[in-house]
């Protein structure tokens, strides 16, 4: 056994908890998630059902853990891990799933497949056999929290220039964006480039909102990685931060991936509770329309409009009607996809795949079912809270010619708000909204 | 010792072998971390967990088992059924006291069962990815359940079949534990993480109240 084969079976031994076992052990091979994964409703071939990919990795536990497997490994599908097949395998993970758990909510056991290709992912990451891109953009991220004078300087300078393209919009000649105000009751947390923190700016402006932008990036490869060391690393720059301010809450800006991260996993990474709230952007704008704090013209939105829900915002974020309280306040024409919420079709641009060159084609092809679902809805636009869906819809729109355009909820909101220095048309935030999320 | 007798002593012994095995294979598991989750409630996990092992279970409730109805219901058939005949296999000393009229429609029941059992181990040979999915261990275990059952209505019909019930049973005791029989005692926990995971983020049940207010 190589030295690479004996690391990954340590992870998996490490890994092996009870839902990780339950997952391994449940599955009856009744093949019914089959046609849930959008690869294999895109391209209904074995490679692509959810239950095969998953047995990958089963017959790995198998010849390790089971009784039969290890006497008579052909009767129950066992397979010791090679180097070849813990390289199928890794590329696998990496490529052929987008961990968007649609399976997972159409198994009549209930099987966490994500959960199995998570651990894939962690036993390829700490052989190797992780995608280069994913790895040096999480690295990147760690490196650019150790010493933040490097561009700290260069990093306010740029929102002072954005404060002033600030005030244009909202009319508002005292606007601001802060930027590590200690006390601030909300710290924002945006992507790289201003079209994450200029609307969300205008509207913490109109409610007159108490908040400060983080210096970080909300974007976490490590996770992608299923790395936790590295995950673990790129959160505490903002958990860190965000205690050092003493903000009451985190709003992460509309980025699926972070937001289930800082929300629901992280807090298991540091050993305590938060003292502070995580939030996603939508949730927020939510509750000031709840609040009577934002005021919106849904006629400035009169187009054909669809909501695109997030995998990791929705079915494992649980933003499911926040984002159509804000659909319904900021537009005239919302029109539901089929199916939708927790039974959505991923756009296949998660975990990590739309950072990933290598994988365009397939990426293309998992977005089929996504893209069809559009086309039925007759939508002009898709509205989408995460930077790495928009990024893989404008894509998608393109490489099929479907002409729909793509925005984000923030944009479609300050559209809403009659801004006196707004942008006429949606078109024109759709150039902001597909910018790539990492420069 | 009459043939009889020996096939219930076989199949008790069987009976002790599984819930032994089972036992070492629930320690086992149970010893296993359940990791803690320190994340905010958005939702309420208790709920997500009934709803998982209720409401979610009904065909209607995915999308997966309304495109496979037909499927999912023979699957939930023949699953009462293996309960029904487990019962019946306790009960099979006191045989002669069922009534007449309930014992022929138990051992419809019974043919029935078997019939769906048959039918998918059919299935795992016509679909062609089931029959991808399959290892020799899924069509044995289907096989070796249909045959109890089949087993369980032969000796509803005639007391005769009592001792090929009993090895049939022993057989299917003895396996059960060894082979993918086993996903029985894995059924629960996978459901109660399912539930916990969507309910604790209001995502399931669909009733839930999912507000954050800023």
């Amino acid at each position: 056994m190589s030295s690479k084969t004996e690391t990954a079976l340590e992870i998996l031994e490490k890994q092996l908890n009870q839902p990780l076992v339950a997952a391994l052990e449940v599955c009856a091979r009744c093949g019914i998630c089959t046609e849930a994964c959008h690869y294999y409703q895109a391209e209904p071939v074995e490679a692509h059902m959810p239950s095969l990919r998953a047995e990958q990795l089963r017959q790995v536990y198998r010849s390790r853990h089971d009784w039969l497997g290890r006497l008579f490994p052909a009767w129950v599908n066992a397979e010791a891990l090679t180097d070849e097949k813990l390289a199928a395998l890794s590329e696998m993970a990496f490529t052929r799933c987008s961990l968007c758990a649609r399976c997972t909510i159409n198994c009549p056991m209930g099987v966490d497949t994500p959960l199995l290709m998570s651990t894939l992912r962690a036993m390829a990451t700490a052989t190797g056999n992780a995608p280069e891109v994913l790895e040096m953009l999480a690295d990147a991220a760690i490196e650019k929290g150790r010493d933040t004078s490097i561009y700290l300087d260069f990093f306010r300078e740029s929102i002072k220039d954005m404060e002033k393209e600030l005030q244009e919009l909202t009319g508002n000649p005292l606007a601001t964006i802060p930027v590590q105000k200690k006390g601030a009751r909300k710290l924002y947390v945006a992507l790289a480039g201003a079209h994450t923190i200029l609307p969300a700016a205008a509207i913490f402006d109109a409610v007159h909102e108490d908040w400060t932008l983080s210096i970080y990036e909300a974007a976490n490869y490590g996770v992608f990685l299923n790395d936790v060391t590295r995950a673990k690393a790129i959160c505490k720059r903002i958990v860190d931060e965000a205690r050092e301010l003493g903000v009451q809450e985190i709003i992460v800006s509309e980025c699926g991936h972070a937001y289930y991260t800082l929300r629901w996993v992280a807090p298991n990474w540091f050993g305590d509770e938060f003292p502070f709230k995580v939030t996603s952007i939508v949730e927020a704008i939510a509750g000031y329309l709840d609040r009577g704090l934002l005021s919106l013209d849904p006629t400035a939105n009169p187009e054909a409009i669809t909501y695109h829900d997030s995998c990791n915002l929705g079915r494992k974020g649980g933003v499911l009607e926040e984002p159509r309280q804000i659909m319904k306040a900021a537009t005239t024409g919302f029109r539901e996809l089929t199916p939708t919420r927790e039974e959505a079709y991923c756009c296949g641009g998660g975990s990590g795949l739309v950072a990933n060159p290598d994988v365009f084609d397939l990426r293309m092809l998992a977005g089929k079912p996504k893209v069809e679902q559009v086309t039925r809805s007759g939508a002009s636009i898709v509205v989408a809270a995460c930077e790495n869906c928009r990024l893989q819809l404008g894509e998608l729109s393109q490489h099929f010619g479907a002409g729909f355009g793509v925005t984000a909820i923030a944009d479609l909101v300050v559209k809403a708000m009659r801004l006196p220095g707004a942008r006429d048309t949606v078109e024109a935030q759709m150039t902001s909204a597909t910018e790539p999320a990492v420069k | 010792m009459t043939f009889l007798l020996f096939t219930q002593i076989l199949a008790i012994a069987a009976v002790v072998f599984s819930l032994s095995a089972f036992a070492f294979r629930l320690r086992k598991f149970t010893q296993l971390a359940v990791p803690r989750d320190r994340s905010p409630l958005k939702g309420d996990p208790q709920a997500g967990i009934n709803y998982a092992l209720t409401l979610g279970m009904l065909p209607w409730a995915k999308e997966s088992t309304r495109r496979h109805a037909v499927a999912y219901l023979r699957g939930v058939g023949f699953h009462l059924v293996v309960f029904l005949v487990l019962f019946l296999f306790l009960a099979s000393p006191w045989l002669g006291s069922i009534p007449g009229a309930f014992r022929t429609i138990l051992t419809i029941i019974c043919c029935i069962g078997s019939i769906l059992a048959l039918w998918g181990f059919l299935a795992r040979f016509i679909d062609h990815g089931l029959k991808v999915l399959s290892t020799p261990d899924d069509y044995f275990a289907v096989i070796l359940v249909s045959i109890f059952l089949a087993s369980a209505a032969a000796m509803l019909v005639d007391s005769a079949f009592l001792p090929f019930f009993y090895l049939a049973s022993a057989l299917t005791f003895i396996y059960m534990p060894l082979g993918k029989i086993r996903h029985c005692i894995y059924f629960a926990f996978s459901r109660i993480f399912f539930g916990r995971f969507f309910g604790r983020r209001a995502v399931l049940p669909h009733n839930q109240q999912n507000k954050v207010t800023a």
